[in-house]
């Protein structure tokens, strides 16, 4: 005859599992009720429902989204949730539940144990408001916890299913990643998604206004005007002193919505010899940033390709000295960017002390010493010219490991049927080194849409990336809801290729 | 081995050629910075050659009495250290779990952490920048301490993984009918066969970290004293306050290459046994 689950003789084992599961209940419950008077504590939530400031007073979703976010209100309540879902399946005698009670109390030692170590580390006495809460939470967490572990192993109770505990273990393992990349990337992200949408300025504790998508709105119109060149007395087109054609501003109005080129298109075939397209934008600064940038990512990317290739192909044959090589080709990747970018800086210099005017002289490759780093025409393909030869080796290697895959049959066939070396590449080496190609592709076109060391070092404000202008409007101009929205649309940039590139990689599940 | 007859060697010196003029490319500019630093001041602005007349030491052991850049060699060790410490210990975790256990929303997770390792650090910079802000950590180490995971993280947990898959299951099946717990079987077994793939990405990650220059100089830019050595260099003025001191940017810039370099031909080694070791049957 089965007998009914509580009138096993349990009791005499620790605390009843029902008085467990009500205290569970209770945390769950302290927890959501904390979360709520946290809300309502916060200074910024108070002056939003403070009646006295009338109209000026700041809009409560805002108040509360610029303090808290979403994410942290959501899981904090979830946890209370499932504290008190828990509670209930201890009650019940639910081993799986007992058990996954025991680990998340576990976990909430830890945290209160590494917020109290960290408070007292930042020289905080250890009776003080902020550090006493913590420190006892580890004392009751570590009773609670004494508590179900005896409740789990009370004899009688079901088996858990191996799989749960696999599972659980799993999870167990995964909360310190999942934790620190909440707290270091989604927690920011959110916030700088937020503030986005606000007028926020950096290190202020006012809350800000909500603007909505004005920011996005700066940074993404364009508008596109034919203009003509200026004429020069001859009735040519007119150049500035630096040979670059030089044109007719766009119309008065344009200007007056606070339009500026950014650039201008003159293409052969599209556009007539004396004109050409002005690229407008408001943000003529942003606007000129994304255009440097792809330019950059673009020129690198594939003249790294095309050299890396061609140095994965001399290494992948057979000879003595290969691993030195390979040694080698490391050495410009582990260089730092920044001392790669000063060691350029000086290699890069106009005057005779500067070796790439001097060999360029002596080989004549050039005729007289470039100011490469200052002439406006000069500075991207000089940027690019660094980026190639900082990055082709490594994208090289990245190759070589996908030659070496190739079986060497293959080859050995081909040669039987008499195919020529020309041949036996398109036909054999290339499809089978795209997959690899793809890979070393994707990576490097998105670290070179990141690009912020070299500009930084090089250019400092005179050339921006997209990276170096968010840069410069959070830490040099303090405006947090301008420089969010770049860095927001930058993630969503970025998200794309990665998108892309995780599709294309797949992810093995076995 | 075939004869290597004269005719042979004929043959392939356009190779040869070749491959010393790929090694020339990349260690060239290199050479020229090693070159620099150890030229005289007469040398430095005179027509450039490429190897010291007259070499001296003269600005490394400037550099390296140089109390500001020292400490900031010292910030680099510990921030650097910190991310490799904190990659490592959550990162293998992580990594066992999504290697070697089955659980619901697994594929949703390696989804997750592949695509952080792409993650673009400047889009978080300015949450980033309020978080430490709030944590009061602004302008210190700890803020570093504190955001470097955003990329070494992903990274060694990513890398890991790829690792923990690759070894035979046979090796756990026969611990657990040994009896041994989950536990046992990370720490006494799973764990020492990594140590490998543990050296090849610590040393991965500290690379990136010693290079990283936005954090460092986002967070520490009003405080040089925490700053860290890209940092340094990047706004390096010189000891002797006079013209640029060009020299004693490229001795400071060879101090904290130099280590890499030499890390870097101790990691061409650690592929090889990170390699092997993934390829050990039971």
């Amino acid at each position: 005859m089965a007998t009914p689950i509580s009138a096993r003789p349990t009791s005499s084992v620790g605390p009843g599992t029902t008085l467990l599961g009500a205290l569970l209940i209770l945390l769950g419950i302290v927890t959501i009720g904390s979360l709520a008077l946290e809300i309502t504590q916060d200074s910024g939530v108070r002056s939003a429902l403070d009646a006295t400031l009338g109209a000026g007073r700041p809009s409560l979703v805002i108040a509360v989204l610029d303090a808290f976010g979403v994410l942290m209100p959501l899981l904090v309540t979830s946890l209370g949730l499932a504290a008190i879902t828990l509670g209930m399946g201890v009650a019940r005698r639910d081993v799986g539940a007992t058990r996954t009670a025991h680990d998340g109390v576990t976990w909430l030692a830890i945290f209160a144990l590494v917020m109290t170590v960290l408070r007292l580390t930042q020289g905080a006495p250890l009776l003080a408001d902020g550090t006493l809460g913590p420190a006892l939470a580890v004392l009751a967490a570590l009773a609670l916890r004494t508590a179900l572990a005896r409740a789990a192993q009370v004899p009688g109770l079901a088996h858990e299913p191996l799989v749960a505990r696999e599972a659980r273990t799993a999870w167990n393992l995964l909360v310190p990643a999942l934790v620190i990349l909440l707290v270091v990337a989604a927690r920011p992200l959110e916030a700088t998604v937020i503030t986005s949408l606000t007028d926020k300025r950096f290190a202020s504790d006012d809350v800000p206004s909500f603007v909505g998508l004005t920011h996005y709105r700066t940074l993404l119109t364009l508008r596109l005007d034919e203009v003509a060149c200026r004429t020069a007395d001859d009735g040519s087109c007119a150049r500035s002193a630096n040979g670059a054609v030089r044109w007719e501003s766009i119309p008065r109005e344009t200007l007056l919505d606070g339009y500026r080129t950014a650039w201008h298109w003159d293409l052969p075939l599209v556009t007539a010899p004396d004109r050409a397209i002005s690229v407008g934008a408001l943000d003529r600064t942003w606007m000129r940033a994304i255009w440097v940038t792809l330019m950059f990512a673009s020129a690198s990317v594939t003249l790294e390709l095309l050299l890396g290739l061609f140095i994965a192909l001399t290494v992948h044959s057979e000879f003595r000295g290969r691993g030195a090589m390979r040694a080698v080709m490391l050495v410009p990747w582990a260089i730092p960017t920044v001392v790669s970018a000063r060691l350029w800086e000086l290699m890069l210099k106009d005057t005779s002390a500067g070796i790439v005017n001097r060999v360029g002289m002596m080989t004549g490759l050039i005729e007289s010493p470039q100011a490469w780093l200052t002439t406006a025409a000069l500075q991207l393909p000089s940027a690019i010219m660094i980026d190639v030869w900082k990055t082709s080796p490594f994208m090289a290697l990245l190759l070589l490991a996908g030659l070496q895959v190739i079986p060497k049959e293959l080859y050995e066939s081909a040669r039987v049927d008499g195919a020529s070396r020309a041949r036996e590449f398109v036909s054999i080496t290339l499809p089978l080194l795209k997959p690899a190609i793809a890979v070393a592709l994707i990576f490097r076109t998105l670290d070179a849409l990141r690009v912020f060391d070299l500009f930084n070092v090089l250019f400092g404000r005179a050339e921006h990336s997209v990276s170096t202008y968010t840069f410069e409007v959070l830490i040099n101009n303090q405006e947090a809801g301008y420089a969010s929205a770049i860095g927001v649309l930058i993630f969503l940039l970025i998200f794309g290729f990665a998108i892309l590139y995780v599709r294309f990689l797949g992810v093995n599940r076995t | 081995m075939t004869r290597p007859t004269w005719r042979h060697a004929l043959r392939r010196t356009p190779f040869y050629l070749v491959v010393a003029l790929i090694a020339a490319y990349a260690l060239l500019p290199f050479v020229w910075a090693i070159s620099t630093s150890l030229k005289s001041e007469n040398e430095l602005f005179g027509p450039a050659m490429l190897l010291p007349s007259e070499p001296t030491v003269r600005h490394y052991v400037n550099v390296l009495s140089s109390g500001a850049f020292m400490r900031s060699l010292a910030n680099s060790v510990l921030v650097s250290g910190g991310g490799v410490f904190v990659a490592l210990t959550a990162g293998s975790f992580a990594a066992y779990a999504l290697g070697r256990l089955r659980f619901r929303g697994k594929g949703a997770m390696l989804y997750a952490v592949l695509a952080m390792t792409m993650f673009p650090q400047i889009s978080v910079l300015s949450g980033l920048y309020e978080n430490v802000r709030d944590l009061g950590i602004y302008g210190t180490q700890a803020a570093l301490i504190f955001s470097y995971p955003l990329f070494t993280l992903p990274f060694a947990a990513w890398v890991l993984t790829t690792f923990f898959r690759g070894l035979p299951r046979e090796i756990e099946e026969a611990a657990v009918v040994d009896g041994a717990t989950t536990a046992q079987i990370f720490g006494r077994i799973l764990l020492p066969l990594t140590v490998p793939a543990l050296v090849t990405t610590g040393l991965l990650t500290f690379i990136v970290s010693w290079n990283e220059y936005l954090f460092a100089l986002s967070f520490t830019i009003t405080n040089p004293n925490a700053q860290t050595v890209p940092v340094a260099i990047a706004q390096f003025t010189g000891v002797v306050e006079q013209q640029e001191p060009i020299a004693e940017i490229m001795a400071a810039a060879m101090i904290v290459t130099l280590p890499l370099v030499i890390l870097v031909l101790l990691f061409q080694q650690r592929i090889a046994a990170g390699l092997t070791a993934g390829s050990v049957k039971g």
